[in-house]
């Protein structure tokens, strides 16, 4: 149905956000909370609509805004993510000198530009929805304007960011020359009906495919990564490792389905695919090994974890990936909430021998991020296992036996460095005194959801796998 | 269109191999004075490029963003009377999305030229 | 009348061209330029396919490819300003705090 109502999540941030940059400019107040309180309630009210609209398949823009279930539920893990983030950032933001009202408008940004990406089927849209996550994503990671490496993360990012920006118009010129349109399912029909090689559409494919890869963090194109985690604030790190990886796979989603049948296209794209998946996997564990700085630990975990996600895509699982995508969030979110907690004004603890003796210490930290590690690093009962489980479980039945292989190879590698984190704050005694001052009750509440949301889908999965499952069926069915 | 490809295909060729030739068989004695940019001969009177005061990248800045927005209003003008009054709506709501932006330089002090 | 197969040819060695750029240039502004270089490759392309397609929807996507590249142009020599307010250079050889 086209109505107007079809734009009220999107125009809830958008103008939160702009209310925002106004607030912040006009009242020019020290303490800036209120700006997170505010974002908070706009975040609420576009939650609200999502939920609202559920199962009513509202289009508006002549079918260029689709929200259909699936939109519609990852909309709410966006949102949700960013919620977390506010929340994580506030006192974050006072203690590292970030103090500044345009961090919640930029992030409000970014998440228009992802609720633009996944509620569209047209991939102009979904670039432009991909530049504004861009645009906002660079300079949030370049905030931190005293310390020299988010300076540094910022313009990495940026001419990293913008060189896959480049790749991923230029594909789409040549989709657009092969296919005469860049709507998804006139793609795919292309695609479909064309059963002979073609080169100028498969390249322009490849492109696309690079430019998304490189948003992701696949392995050939994940360069930036390390660094951009590191010098980012943290909070943002924790956005970054979890949104655009979301919206990435959203997009490939659609614009894989079914793989255009057996062509001789398809085929190539598939096995390309599938080296780049053993990369990713094999590379990203294997690099994290010899780190010792927390940030990029996790900035390789969060590339290997691309690699599984890959897996599911391959394995046309949609509702395994979904539901990882859901797992991933709780989990990697609360880790990074963990790592925020211990820092004090002007000092964040990111070496891993600062992490001595924690576990004692601090021990509501020290256990909650150690389950978000075992999470990570898939073990059960926690939600970490049983996504792992559902996507190599299908990638078995759709016969990547050698992909499956690899895949839980690489995650026994990734269980040394997980485990090394936890081992270092029980088993080690503290050689230093670490003073943590961040103290906060919204952080609280943050790694206790993490928590129950980790749990939740490790022990009963049933409803949300239903809710999803709902979702996956608003796909359109060639 | 042939003979025209090879002309240009030879005058390209040639002037490629003779740069070249001349790079590898040429002498190169250098000195101080001839490593100094060159300036119509006369002696030159910076020896580097100034920084310009900030300011005018700000409005630099800002000039290239409100200048290329207006590129969407010739094809707006185009169909305008096709569309309607939902164009109209459209374009104020993309207009007021600017102009919260430009208040937003303004009230930061962006073109304040003497602070 | 020249064949649209020509701009085509153009266009890719625009953006091989923009792809050399980044890599062999050692400063950000150039590394920038090439970027915005193979991006207007790609909207040489666009135009191409449009005029061949005989439709017009290509050319109106040049538009959104430019505003995006005059969006990027802004934000990313501001980060570039500020890299060299801190570092005193722009060269990529001195911005190496990270590594690993």
């Amino acid at each position: 149905m086209n109505t107007f109502a079809a734009l009220y999540p999107l125009l809830s941030i958008v103008v939160g956000a702009l209310v925002v940059l106004l607030l912040e400019v006009f009242l020019k107040r020290k303490n800036r909370d209120y700006l997170a309180f505010i974002s908070i309630l706009f975040l609420l009210n576009a939650g609200r609509e999502c939920i609202r609209v559920w199962n009513q398949g509202y289009t508006y823009f002549d079918g260029n805004l689709q929200l259909d279930n699936l939109a519609l539920l990852l909309c709410l893990i966006l949102t949700l993510a960013t919620l977390l983030v506010i929340l994580i950032s506030m006192k974050y933001l006072r203690l590292q000198n970030v103090n500044f009202g345009e961090y919640y408008a930029l992030l409000l940004f970014a998440l228009s530009g992802m609720i633009i990406m996944v509620s569209s089927t047209d991939l102009l849209i979904i670039f432009l929805g991909l530049e504004v996550l861009s645009m906002s994503s660079y300079a949030l990671a370049g905030l931190k304007i005293e310390d020299v490496r988010s300076t540094e993360a910022a313009v990495k990012y940026f001419l990293l960011g913008s060189f896959a920006s480049a790749f991923l118009v230029f594909g789409l010129a040549f989709l657009y020359g092969a296919a005469h349109s860049l709507d998804i399912p006139a793609i795919v029909n292309f695609f479909r009906a064309d059963t002979s090689l073609s080169l100028m559409a498969l390249a322009g494919l490849g492109f696309v495919i690079i430019g998304f890869g490189f948003k992701i963090a696949w392995v050939p194109f994940h360069m930036w990564t390390p660094d951009v985690y590191e010098g980012s604030p943290t909070p943002v790190t924790a956005f970054f490792s979890v949104g655009p990886k979301v919206v990435g796979f959203a997009v490939l989603i659609r614009l894989f389905q079914l793989y255009w049948s057996e062509s001789l296209n398809s085929q190539i794209v598939s096995s390309s695919l599938w080296v780049i998946a053993v990369l990713t996997m094999v590379a990203g564990n294997l690099l994290a090994l010899r780190q010792r700085n927390v940030k990029r630990i996790l900035a390789y975990s969060s590339i290997a974890h691309a690699g599984y996600l890959l897996v599911a895509l391959l394995a046309e699982d949609n509702s395994g990936l979904v539901f990882y995508l859901f797992v991933y969030l709780f989990m990697n979110i609360g880790a990074f909430t963990a790592v925020i907690a211990l820092s004090k004004k002007g000092t964040e603890y990111l070496d891993l021998e600062n992490y001595k003796g924690i576990g004692f210490r601090y021990p509501w930290i020290g256990a909650t991020l150690s389950v978000f590690l075992f999470s990570l690093a898939g073990f059960p009962p926690t939600g970490g296992f049983l996504a792992k489980f559902y996507i190599f479980a299908s990638a078995v039945h759709e016969g990547f036996i050698w992909l499956v292989i690899i895949g839980v190879l690489a995650s026994l590698i990734s269980v040394y460095y997980y485990l090394r984190i936890v081992v270092y704050m029980y088993m080690h005694t503290a050689t230093n005194d670490i003073e943590i001052d961040a103290y906060n009750p919204a952080l609280f509440l943050v790694l206790f959801l993490c928590l129950y949301g980790v749990l939740q889908m490790g022990i009963f999965p049933g409803n949300v796998l239903i809710i999803i499952k709902q979702a996956v069926a608003s796909l359109p069915i060639f | 269109m042939t003979e025209l490809f090879l002309v240009f295909l030879i005058n390209g060729l040639l002037g490629v191999v003779l740069v070249v030739v001349n790079k590898i068989t040429g002498p190169k004695r250098t000195n101080p004075i001839k490593e100094t940019p060159y300036e119509c001969g006369s002696p030159y009177l910076q020896d580097r490029i100034y920084p310009i005061p900030i300011k005018y990248y700000m409005v630099a800045f800002l000039f290239l963003v409100f200048d290329v927005e207006v590129v969407f209003f010739y094809p707006w003008a185009l169909i305008f009377k096709k569309i309607g009054s939902p164009a109209l709506i459209f374009m104020f709501a993309y207009i007021a999305i600017l102009g919260i932006g430009f208040v937003y330089a303004w009230k930061k002090g962006a073109f304040q030229w003497e602070k | 009348m020249i064949p649209p197969t020509y701009y085509l040819v153009v266009s890719i060695i625009l953006f091989v061209l923009g792809i050399i750029g980044f890599f062999i240039k050692k400063d950000l502004i150039t590394q920038f330029l090439s970027v915005e270089v193979m991006l207007n490759a790609a909207n040489l392309a666009f135009i191409t396919f449009a005029h061949s397609a005989g439709s017009l929807d290509g050319q109106i996507i040049v538009f959104f490819v430019i505003t995006v590249a005059a969006a990027e142009a802004a934000i990313g020599l501001a980060i570039i300003l500020l890299v060299y307010r801190k570092h005193k250079s722009i060269k990529t050889e001195d911005i190496h705090l990270m590594k690993g």
